[in-house]
């Protein structure tokens, strides 16, 4: 029960309430110490209060203050309801959605509360919950049409489809008249139910609810695609034939509708008896449409031999004629046939001769438009050479580089050949140069953003961070609270937060480099979070089919690759942490190799170092923060950073949960990534938790048993299981003895690592991992393993990658010097301009 | 490279692919609220070549159309707004752009029954402006001075819709006729009298177009009248 006010305090409680919804925050403030001033402890006067100081960013205060009006007042839904809004914004929705629970169960009658609550319980994937709360608002308005959509879909995501359905149909009866054609809101729910019908399974159900509904649905694209996988998959396919056909009069650039007009008129690729109607169907497509791109493409994909050679031939004359620079990457995907490789290969060197005997590949007469043209096809001939010998199933970058430093000649100032030139130096390992060819590329033409992003990422590979934020403030809004920076986070830019924290990592600024892949993560849950507001959006927009979808992307959001790849970096970085608690002290480069006395002065040199950065730094962001906030054109004030480099990530004293918190949503999401299961093989390992462990090795295995990581955690899991730190519980032996089987329990295990050794003997990924178990068993192996590890230099498919993967391997052994300075030499004897074996 | 409507698991390389290529950026949120207001009104390229290198490979988008109805329009008549377009460096000259308009064009007319697009571009974006004015049709509205953060001009353009909405309405009432004949052998005559009947309805929708333009200007009258009144 709220406490009673006077008459007129009442009026001012209403006001204060109206004031707190129009966001008049000050005024609301006053009302509020009004209220207070006679009646100090007038619960939900505290509890408004309390609400409009969380608005103002005051959430200590504000949850204090709740707390307090819970106290005088624990009978009041008011308490309750803002107390649950309270951690609603703190995102701790557990404890949210029991504070609404209270508070309805002391105002049963209370829709907002109501609404808060089964947004909430949507937001957590509730459904139980969320059906009863959407059941009850659907009771209380039930003349709102959204109020019966909401419930089906609540029933839908639940999994209970009949149920949608029911509800839905429940709806529509009571309709006097069917909605006019114009209703996008019905047009929509129609097609709503009819996806329902069709994931029920019944097919022939849905397809014949949708020819009731077509011709009134408003979205015509969708309402034909479901009908041509409907008549598909019914094996209509006469009528699915028609169907495809209109859709591709449509739109006949995507690759879909070719398929599914193949298969209606059962054509079948790797039938050869078909490839001549599969031919004819195309071309007849072609012929009609001059700008269509698809018809032309897509026979490349199935033909082969002769026919193929002529299609190519026609292809990339075409598209070289006209002088289209893009030619090369949407041919390229052919290259997995060796063959069709050959073909291209050959017809475009071909046309370079072409060209020179004929002056022109088009035969025209010697008039100036032929001149150009026929610069353009030349043009266009080099440059898919170039592009060519630069792609790595095709590489020779001698030839790349001959190709665009012709090109070069006839245009330096052209921007997509310094690009590529950039990228045939890139793939030489000569990243320094690299980089500083995109920078002439970038001032070709300073206002093209592509290639300004391009630049700044071969900045970050060459590990000039500083370079690279200058280089993206060219486009950013640098007004924005913590300047360019602030602005790439608040734009979400994650391919640039990745290479920022990548080179940093590179350059041992492990602080940086974890901050880094922390935003990664943080921007993860803001993608998360965002759904939120669409749970009652979307509703009053009526398009449930696009909310459904996102629903379910959202569920299964971070098996994003952007995700993977901060995460195993984090997680890598969080297990040398745990097994090296001075990394967090310093930049640690070469540290270790010191005498405890040298150590100390170089630890204690090391930090002056740091803090006068950290304050340089600090100096650098107040003046730009002050400048940001004059400015005050960013409207709300960003909190600062209190942690900008990541010092408090480093000094965590618990790097295993933190951990933990990268892995499990890549476990859950991403279990097929073998990166993934490596890397909760060594998280739950440290943590002693064999059970888990053992459960990422077989999940390892399955995706590849030949996985090189894989074969040293497991050689590492048999010692860890034969000599337990502590004793293993008798339940999670046996499953051990049971399921973990290689190596076997009684195996030699320097044997089992010779056998592995000899299976790879061409393969320095697996020699590498080989040789370092050789190290795990006996560290006395060294000297042979450092020499072993050279000669993987010699091998003829080793690359860049791998020799350097070799290189932090004897890092990892505490090399010498002088083991590092050789391997580094003949390395770089081997790639002559690669930046990363030059000393 | 395919040619087809913006899911929201699109949305991250959509967001890449804009930050990438133009300096007018949005969250998330901007994306799916477009995504969550007109699903059918935004379009992807897609390369769908390439092999795929993990089970959950995201698609990879080489270009995007980003596109809304406005929401009040002042002048009172439903119309689409481009709120962002671009492709890839390495895919331009594709014909892509070109296409993802004429795609999000056509939902605009046929979902949101929208009278025309309107869109902005930066005075000095000649490729741009050559899509817009030479390939599609669009023509210059007006200048909006200083339109963008950095200060430059912006041409404010425009394409009516009422062609496309005709020629939409007689695809519908093509494949209307094709759904009626379906079953029957549809001799030469029969043939011939849908598409007299098709042909009699075309010019009966002209009429009614026309009187419907009338009369949406007699609505704005009327509203105007009520206003001052
Ligand atoms: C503008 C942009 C979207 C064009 O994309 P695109 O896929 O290359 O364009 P298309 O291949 O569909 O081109 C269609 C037509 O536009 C014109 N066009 C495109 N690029 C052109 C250029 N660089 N110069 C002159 N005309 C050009 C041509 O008429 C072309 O037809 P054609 O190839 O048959 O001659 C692309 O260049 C881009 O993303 N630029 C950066 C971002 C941007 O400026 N976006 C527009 C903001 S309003």
């Amino acid at each position: 029960m709220p406490q009673p006010l006077p008459a007129k305090e009442a009026t001012l409680f209403r006001s204060l309430v109206k004031y707190y919804e129009g966001k008049l925050y000050k005024k609301g403030l006053k009302a509020a110490e009004q209220i207070l001033k006679k009646h100090p402890n007038h619960g939900d006067t505290e509890a408004m209060k309390a609400l409009i100081l969380n608005s103002l960013n005051q959430g200590d205060e504000a949850f204090a203050l709740c707390k307090e009006a819970l106290r005088h007042d624990m009978k009041s839904h008011v308490c309750w309801h803002v107390y649950g809004l309270l951690w609603r914004s703190v995102k701790n929705y557990p404890e949210a959605i029991k504070s609404y629970k209270m508070a309805l169960r002391l105002e049963p009658t209370s829709l907002s509360i109501l609404r808060d609550l089964a947004l909430l319980q949507c937001q957590v994937r509730d459904y139980e919950g969320y059906i009863e709360s959407r059941r009850k608002m659907m009771q209380d308005r039930p003349q709102l049409r959204q109020n019966w959509t909401a419930l089906a879909v609540a029933y839908h995501l639940a999994g209970n489809l009949a149920e949608a359905e029911n509800v839905l149909n429940t709806y529509e009866e009571t309709l006097k008249q069917p909605p006019p054609k114009s209703d996008l809101e019905h047009s929509e729910a129609t097609l709503y139910k009819n996806t329902i019908i069709a994931e029920s399974g019944d097919l022939v159900r849905a397809l014949e609810h949708l020819d009731g509904i077509i011709n009134n649905s408003l979205d015509r694209s969708a309402a034909l695609e479901l009908k041509g996988q409907y008549l598909l998959q019914l094996g209509r396919n006469d009528q699915a034939t028609a169907l495809y056909r209109v859709l591709l009069d449509r739109n006949s650039e995507y690759r879909a509708y070719f398929d599914g007009l193949e298969k209606a008129l059962g054509l079948d690729r790797s039938n050869t008896a078909d490839i001549e109607k599969l031919t004819k169907l195309y071309q007849a497509h072609a012929s009609n449409n001059k700008r269509n791109d698809a018809s032309r493409r897509i026979p490349l994909d199935f033909l082969t031999g002769e026919a193929f050679k002529t299609a190519a031939d026609d292809y990339l004359r075409r598209m070289l004629n006209k002088g289209v620079p893009s030619t090369f990457p949407n041919i390229k995907s052919l290259y997995q046939d060796p063959e069709k490789k050959a073909v291209i290969e050959e017809l475009v060197l071909g046309y370079v001769s072409d060209k020179q005997t004929n002056g022109s590949a088009e035969g025209e007469s010697n008039s100036q438009v032929a001149l150009l043209n026929s610069d353009r096809f030349e043009q266009s001939v080099l440059y898919f050479l170039a592009q060519h010998y630069n792609y790595v199933q095709s590489r020779d970058l001698a030839k790349a580089m001959d190709y665009i430093d012709r090109l070069l000649e006839m245009d330096p100032k052209s921007v997509d050949y310094n690009q590529t030139k950039a990228r045939i130096l890139k793939h030489a390992g000569d990243i320094q140069k690299a980089s500083e060819t995109m920078n002439h590329a970038r001032e070709l033409d300073v206002r093209d953003r592509y290639i300004n992003t391009k630049c700044a990422k071969y900045q970050l590979r060459n590990n000039e961070n500083e370079n690279a934020l200058e280089t993206m403030s060219k486009f950013t809004r640098n007004e924005a609270v913590g300047g360019p920076l602030g602005d790439l986070h608040d734009m979400q830019c994650m391919w640039y937060l990745l290479e920022d924290g990548e080179a940093f990592l590179r350059q041992q600024k492990y602080g940086l480099a974890l901050k880094r892949f922390t935003t990664i993560a943080d921007i993860f849950e803001i993608w998360y979070e965002d759904q939120f507001d669409f749970h009652s959006f979307s509703l009053r927009k009526g398009q449930i089919r696009a909310y459904i979808d996102m629903v379910r992307w959202e569920d299964h959001l971070r098996d994003h690759p952007f995700y993977t790849r901060a995460a195993t970096q984090a997680i890598d970085l969080y297990l040398q942490l745990a097994d090296n608690p001075q990394l967090s002290s310093a930049d640690q480069t070469g540290l270790d190799k010191l005498d405890p006395t040298e150590r100390k002065k170089a630890e204690k040199k090391a930090k002056k170092e740091r803090e006068k950065a950290e304050k340089a730094e600090a100096d650098r962001k107040a003046a730009a923060a002050a400048k940001a906030t004059a400015k005050g054109d960013d409207g709300e004030t960003k909190k600062e950073d209190p942690d900008p480099n990541g010092e408090q990530l480093l000094q965590t004293k618990e790097p295993l949960e933190v951990a933990l918190k990268f892995l499990r949503p890549m476990l859950e999401l991403s279990p097929l990534i073998i990166e993934a299961q490596n890397a909760g093989f060594e998280v739950y390992i440290r943590r002693n938790k064999h059970l888990l462990a053992l459960k990422c090795l077989l999940s390892a295995r399955d995706i590849d048993p030949e996985n090189p990581k894989l074969h040293e955690q497991s050689v590492r899991f048999r010692q860890a299981v034969t000599k337990p730190s502590e004793p293993l519980s008798s339940q999670a032996s046996q499953v051990i003895q049971e399921s973990f089987t290689a190596p076997s329990a009684d195996a030699d295990l320097e044997a089992y690592n010779n056998d592995f050794l000899k299976k790879h003997a061409q393969s320095a990924s697996h020699l590498q991992s080989g040789y370092n178990v050789r190290y795990i068993l006996d560290n006395s192996s060294k000297a042979q393993n450092e020499e072993d590890l050279q000669k993987t230099l010699d091998l003829s498919d080793i690359t860049i990658q791998e020799a350097q993967a070799g290189l932090a391997l004897l890092d990892q052994w505490k090399s010498e010097q002088k083991a590092k300075d050789d391997y580094r030499a003949k390395a770089a004897g081997r790639w002559s301009q690669a930046t990363v074996f030059k000393n | 490279m395919d040619i087809r409507v913006l899911r929201p698991s699109d949305i991250p390389h959509v967001q890449l692919a804009n930050i990438t290529n133009l300096p007018e950026n949005y969250f998330c949120k901007y994306y799916l609220y477009h995504a969550m207001s007109w699903p059918q009104l935004s379009y992807v390229a897609v390369d769908v070549s390439r092999p795929p290198k993990t089970p959950y490979d995201p698609p990879k988008i080489v270009g995007y159309v980003l596109a809304k109805m406005e929401e009040d329009p002042s002048d009172g008549v439903q119309h689409g707004h481009i709120t962002s377009l671009s492709v890839m460096r390495t895919h331009r000259r594709l014909g892509l752009a070109e296409k993802l308009m004429r795609q999000s064009q056509r939902a605009m007319a046929e979902t949101f029954n929208a009278h025309y697009v309107s869109l902005h571009v930066r005075m000095s974006n000649l490729a741009a402006l050559h899509l817009y004015r030479e390939t599609l049709g669009f023509t210059v509205e007006k200048v909006e001075s200083k339109y963008y953060a950095d200060g430059e001009d912006a041409y404010s353009m425009r394409i009516e819709l009422a062609d496309l909405k005709e020629q939409l309405l007689d695809e519908q009432e093509a494949y209307e006729d094709e759904g009626e004949a379906v079953g029957d052998e549809g001799t030469e005559e029969e043939r011939k009298e849908r598409e007299e009947k098709r042909e009699k309805r075309k010019a009966e929708r002209k009429m009614r177009v026309r009187v419907g333009r009338n009369k949406g200007v007699m609505d704005l009258v009327e509203k105007n009248e009520v206003a001052a009144a």
